[in-house]
């Protein structure tokens, strides 16, 4: 006698199956559409007042290394830095997600350039981040 | 766009230059983390890196730029407006003029600071 010991999955009716898969698919989409507007609002503040600053109020040939050295100085600077890093790349990357998924049709290819551009992203981030800590 | 359903009304060109600002915006933050990340390995490098931001083919890309993040801001803002009041989108027209001015009239007056030590050798402060 045939007897399988391995643990199995509980039971679901078919037609179950298909439903819960799109499911977990739309909440995702659905939070990412939040995640877009709500990082929006803040980085419109974020990214607008750091343009102000370093190319209006100081001239930009005046932001040099003395500059930065002075500004980070301030754990909060550097807080607010990092927010604009990290709510940039995030907001800008789900956004090339979109782009991707719009323009790059063949499955593979689209999955290479994900792969690509999330990767290079997050290599950029951990560096940018790596900077803004141990600098001093 | 060869192929698209859309033929040019206001609110698909407002689509693709949504698309087009936020690539452009994210594109230069990738070269920004690596342009200031110089200051750690060497404040010099970074100097020098940095310096070559006054020459006025950089100034015109950083007004470039700020066009850019104004009307995607804007833009932006414009849309979740849509989201919060359904019945603002009857004003499509006119909330889209807005968003242009504000980018023009905002791009112009900071380009002119941007731009003023090309011209006039000295910055406006």
């Amino acid at each position: 006698m045939d007897v399988n010991l391995e643990p199995r999955p509980p039971k679901t009716s078919v037609t179950d199956q298909p439903r819960l898969q799109p499911r977990t698919r739309v909440n995702t989409e659905v939070w990412s559409w939040y995640f877009m507007r709500i990082s929006g609002l803040i980085l419109l503040f974020l990214a607008l007042l750091h343009f102000f600053m370093t190319h209006i109020l100081h001239d930009v040939v005046e932001t040099d290394a003395a500059f930065v050295a002075g500004r980070w100085q301030n754990p909060l600077w550097r807080t607010y830095d990092w927010v604009l890093l990290a709510l940039g790349l995030l907001h800008g990357v789900n956004g090339l997600r979109f782009i991707i998924d719009d323009y790059v049709r063949r499955p593979g290819t689209r999955a290479a350039t994900k792969a690509f551009v999330y990767s290079l992203v997050g290599v950029l981030f951990l560096y940018g981040t790596i900077t803004i800590v141990i600098y001093k | 766009m060869s192929g698209s359903v859309y033929r040019g009304k206001s609110g698909q060109w407002a689509f693709m230059a949504h698309r087009i600002t936020g690539f452009l915006v994210l594109m230069f933050l990738l070269l920004h983390i690596v342009d200031v990340s110089l200051v750690t390995a060497s404040p010099r490098l970074y100097n020098e890196v940095h310096d070559l931001y006054g020459n006025v083919f950089l100034r015109l890309f950083e007004v470039g730029l700020l066009g850019a993040l104004l009307f995607h801001s804007f833009n932006g803002l414009r849309i979740v407006v849509y989201d919060f009041f359904p019945g603002a989108i009857r004003r499509e027209k006119e909330m889209l003029a807005l968003v242009l001015g504000l980018t023009a009239v905002l791009t112009i007056v900071g380009g002119y600071v941007i731009l003023y030590p090309f011209f006039f050798g000295t910055t406006t402060h």
